[in-house]
């Protein structure tokens, strides 16, 4: 076949019209979940554990979509490293800036500032 | 020099001649640009995320999402989450589509290339739609509106809404919008693209690798709309 010259074997093998439509089953079975737990946890005290399972969510999500749809997991490791790493540091960001925010409120509205 | 050339293996990946990451330039380029496109709407999320933190103790209190969220076009009912669970599906569903794009690109078969890149502008167009009702219904508001102090308020502006603290609102338009043109952009690169398929111009250069960039962008987007989707309408 021709169209091997462009591009490396292996990649025609990885990605396959199979492996696309489990993959959207996946993403469909957790869209699906989200909003099932939404309703079964509509309950003051069961939000924070809901919202844990919601990120939990979000995450597994995201690994499908970059690593399957984007191709990722077929990348060379040093390029899934250099993309990923920084984004490690975001959570960083989010930690810092929700605590933040909620050290913010107490001198808010708690003390008055 | 002489030194520092005994440390390097000439067959490692970094001697030149070669990619060290095993891809093109232009598609390493475009996973850079992803990577600080995502920092962009981590820094929208984390602001989110901050101002719903900042606000927990204020007089007007941040809203659930359920309170906010509960139309269905065409059906007047108490239905939160349904519509968005459906723009989800369509984001998804589109990715879907460009991803099969993606692998007919390999097989270098234009015909199946250019349907699958049809029905990806479609899914496109879909969620674009959906979004603008979905502004349409969230600035229209509900009719009996709500007073928080300063006279009665329908709907939303950027100043004063009837769901809660201004910057609920303001992080709403701004982030779903950002989004949203995104898609927008998204649409218009994969017309570009789809019209370059049909008048073969990717059989002409021997590999369909712009197929592969533009569906990179397209994933992100959905993937960018897997964590609004959780922040804004589920957490």
């Amino acid at each position: 076949m021709e169209h091997t010259e462009h591009h490396s074997h292996d990649e025609h093998n990885t990605l396959t019209k199979r492996k696309i439509w489990q993959t959207f089953f996946i993403l469909l079975v957790i869209t699906i979940l989200d909003f099932v737990v939404y309703f079964a946890m509509n309950k003051e005290h069961l939000i924070p554990v809901r919202n844990v399972i919601f990120l939990a969510f979000g995450i597994i999500k995201s690994y499908f979509i970059v690593g399957i749809f984007m191709h990722m997991s077929y990348e060379v490791k040093r390029l899934a490293m250099t993309i990923i790493i920084p984004m490690v540091f975001v959570l960083g960001l989010i930690a810092a800036l929700l605590y933040e925010g909620g050290t913010q409120s107490v001198i808010k509205w708690a003390i008055g500032g | 020099m002489s030194e520092s050339t005994g440390l390097i293996n000439p067959n490692s990946a970094w001697t030149g001649g070669k990619s060290p990451f095993n891809v093109s330039y232009g598609k390493l380029m475009m996973w850079v640009f992803l990577l600080s496109d995502a920092f962009t709407f981590s820094s929208l999320l984390v602001a989110y995320g901050g101002n719903r933190f900042l606000s927990s103790g204020s007089p007007i209190p941040w809203p659930k999402p359920d309170e906010v969220f509960n139309h269905f076009p065409f059906i007047h009912a108490h239905l939160p989450l349904v519509f968005v669970s459906l723009m989800t599906f369509i984001l998804i569903f589109s990715s879907v589509t460009m991803v099969l794009a993606v692998e007919a690109g390999h097989r270098r078969s234009r015909k199946e290339v250019s349907l699958y890149m049809f029905l990806t502008i479609l899914g496109g167009i879909a969620f674009l739609g959906c979004q603008a009702w979905e502004w349409t219904q969230f600035i229209t508001g509900t009719e009996h509106g709500k007073d928080w102090g300063s006279g009665l308020i329908h709907g939303a502006s950027l100043f004063k809404n009837e769901y809660g603290p201004a910057a609920f609102a303001d992080l709403f338009f701004i982030v779903t919008g950002f989004h949203g043109f995104h898609v927008l952009s998204g649409v218009v690169l994969n017309i570009v693209i789809y019209s370059n398929v049909n008048s073969g111009v990717y059989d002409r250069r021997g590999h369909y690798e712009m197929v592969e960039k533009v569906g990179l962008y397209w994933h992100f987007v959905d993937l960018v709309w897997v964590f609004v989707f959780t922040f804004f309408y589920l957490v």
